[in-house]
């Protein structure tokens, strides 16, 4: 098992835009899963929205918690309605809240076109439309910039404005610092596993 | 169970039904695989109709659980690692996918069943006088063979050789419910088939409680 | 060096109890209808009880592992797996000796002999899947569910031969119905323990190599600056978890 970090020492408030910088391999991803709850620490203490990621609270707080990450995690054989509509039933939201939702990125007229077939940043898009449906308390998102269009990176900042009014948190991770410069409102740099916030 | 566990089950369930409604695998692809199989039988062992009234039963439940294993890694039942990280950020009760995962692949594995139970009526001239056991078996070996493949699906997802090794990994696993299958339905006639039938929904439950206390340990990807 | 010197002690007398095994083996009385080949009894029924005892052993440890999270957990595990298979597999090997010479066939669709042989690639499966999966902490987790799951497959090998009528005798240790001379069951419970004392030395020096060969894993990818490759894409970590 790799050390692939160490002396993380970061904390994020409500309302707070956090950019976490850093060169490829130094650990982003990682973190960010760690904060996600999807990869246990295997030493230190790490608290999300109240839970001890180390205990069993670390399911509780999933709902409350979105993640966009490399790769789209769209079920290609499904539409990308069809896609959404499965979060709302999960979650328990409105089924018709999926359509609204992809509306509101700008897909509504491709509702019914496989995500196999979507290129990719219309299946980030979907990602988006998706976070706007379930209004996550804790946003991650994992190099948003990626392959998007410019209208797409406004949408990025859109879905960013409005988890803060919330009163929630965003945690950003990008090797682009000029990029993201905007929408955050902290950064943090991670070189070679270690955190200098 | 809570509500909201069943609407979880539900959904995960529909969602791998839609996922092979499109993709069309088990239709396309393990059904005509299986009839082939069957067919090939009296090639090889010739095509004398004794023999093959004999055999015949016992090879429909063959075919069925060695093909039957493809429903388990059926591309549209594998997931990729940020699949994986979705379900699990959605809050789906681990359970609860077990479950609807189990249901889904038990559906497609009784329609698998009975178009082979067709084929092998067809090719080998089978009697069906104690058939009226498939009523009970057929449905004990779908649900025990779909959650044999969840289980084994989810400690082979992600790995290279998953495909490959999901088979080795359910096949010896499955042969009780072979057993008692056959068993079951060749024995309807002389009586004494109830304890392999008590066999099948022994280890039915079992692998439903295995699914159920191991659902969360695999889904955590670390 | 406490450690060392235990193992070189387990390995001594296990080296003891193979060759007073041997000895007893060689020196029990002739079984009359069967002859010197009766004395595959001294492999034959060790090695079937050195499978139960080391599946039994993985599946304690599976579930301690799933409790506790602690990776030598997994590694008893593991290497108790692995010697099950060896034994499992000199038993039907024994067995199919001992079958030709008793019922003049290698192999019969007997419940005992063609249940042990699925319980054995039950365990190939399971070494297979462990063999799969190099990071250790997502390899225990899967072989754990695994080790649970396999357990399942000694009960109706142990009692194969009282829910079916079989070729294979019935279970040798029977508390309440031994039927066997004296000398001939005192010489297989020596073979037992004999046996069973090769199994923890076996275990303990699997245990530390599996150990080791962590060591070395964490060892070869531990970095003491930063990371290197910068032009590397950073890994999405968990694909194999």
């Amino acid at each position: 098992m790799a050390t692939i970090l160490r002396n993380v020492d970061l904390s994020v408030a409500a309302g707070e835009s956090v950019g976490l910088f850093g060169a490829n391999g130094a650990g982003k991803t990682t973190l960010l899963r760690v904060i996600g709850t999807l990869l246990r620490p295997s030493s230190g203490r790490a608290l999300v929205l109240g839970a001890d990621l180390d205990g069993w609270e670390r399911f509780d707080i999933r709902p409350r918690l979105g993640l966009i990450g490399h790769t789209p995690a769209l079920y290609p054989e499904l539409s990308l309605l069809a896609n959404l509509e499965f979060s709302a039933r999960i979650t328990g939201a409105p089924i018709e809240e999926a359509g609204r939702a992809l509306e509101a990125v700008g897909l509504g007229a491709a509702a019914q076109r496989l995500a196999g077939e979507a290129s990719f940043g219309m299946q980030r898009r979907v990602e988006f439309a998706r976070e706007i449906m379930l209004s996550p308390d804790l946003l991650l998102l994992d190099e948003p910039h990626s392959a998007l269009d410019p209208s797409a990176v406004e949408l990025v900042e859109h879905i960013v404005a409005g988890v803060l009014e919330r009163s929630g948190a965003v945690v950003l991770a990008s090797h682009d610092v000029d990029r993201v410069a905007s929408m955050v409102t902290r950064t943090a740099e991670l070189t070679g596993g270690s955190l200098d916030a | 169970m809570p509500d909201r566990f069943w609407h979880q089950t539900a959904a995960i369930a529909r969602r791998d039904l839609d996922r092979e409604r499109r993709s069309g695998e088990v239709a396309w692809i393990t059904i005509p695989f299986g009839a082939i199989a069957l067919l090939l039988v009296p090639l090889a062992v010739g095509i004398n109709q004794d023999v093959l009234s004999r055999i015949g039963t016992g090879m429909l439940f063959v075919v069925v659980m060695l093909f039957g294993v493809l429903t388990a890694v059926r591309r549209t039942n594998m997931e990729t690692p940020a699949q994986r990280d979705a379900i699990a950020l959605l809050g789906v009760d681990p359970v609860a996918e077990f479950a609807g995962k189990a249901m889904a692949s038990a559906v497609l594995l009784l329609v698998f069943e009975v178009l082979m139970g067709v084929v092998a009526l067809t090719l080998y001239g089978l009697d069906i006088s104690e058939w009226g056991w498939m009523t009970l078996v057929l449905p004990l070996t779908a649900i025990g063979l779909a959650e044999l493949g969840t289980i084994s699906g989810a400690i082979a997802t992600s790995i290279n050789a998953g495909p490959a090794l999901v088979p080795l990994l359910v096949t010896p696993l499955a042969i009780p419910l072979l057993l008692g299958a056959t068993q079951t339905v060749e024995l309807g006639r002389d009586g004494g088939n109830l304890s392999w039938l008590l066999l099948m929904a022994a280890v039915v439950l079992s692998l439903a409680i295995v699914g159920v206390l191991t659902a969360r340990p695999l889904q955590e990807t670390r | 060096m406490t450690s060392r010197i235990r193992s070189h002690w387990l390995d001594v007398a296990a080296a003891v109890a193979v060759i007073v095994g041997f000895v007893f083996a060689v020196a029990s009385p002739r079984i009359a209808t069967q002859g010197d080949a009766a004395r595959m009894l001294f492999v034959h029924v060790p090695s079937i009880w050195l499978a139960y005892l080391s599946f039994t052993v993985t599946f304690i440890a599976s579930v301690a592992y799933l409790f506790t999270r602690k990776l030598h957990w997994d590694l008893i595990a593991g290497s108790s797996g692995e010697i099950g298979v060896a034994f499992t597999s000199v038993a039907v090997i024994g067995g199919m000796i001992w079958g030709k010479a008793t019922w003049n066939v290698y192999w019969t669709w007997d419940a005992r002999l063609t249940l042990t042989a699925i319980m054995l690639f039950v365990y190939i499966g399971y070494l297979a899947l462990r063999r799969a999966i190099p990071d250790p902490e997502a390899r225990a987790r899967r072989s754990a569910v695994l080790g649970i799951v396999g357990l399942v497959q000694l009960i109706p090998v142990h009692f194969s031969v009282t829910w079916w009528r079989t070729l294979h005798q019935t279970n040798t240790f029977r508390p309440r119905d031994i039927q066997m001379d004296g000398p001939i069951l005192a010489a297989l419970l020596v073979s037992v323990g004999a046996f069973t004392v090769v199994y923890v030395a076996l275990l303990r020096h699997r245990y530390e190599l599996a150990r080791l060969e962590v060591e070395a894993l964490e060892g070869a990818v531990a970095v003491s600056g930063p990371v290197a490759g910068d032009a590397v894409t950073a890994p999405t970590i968990g694909s194999g978890g």
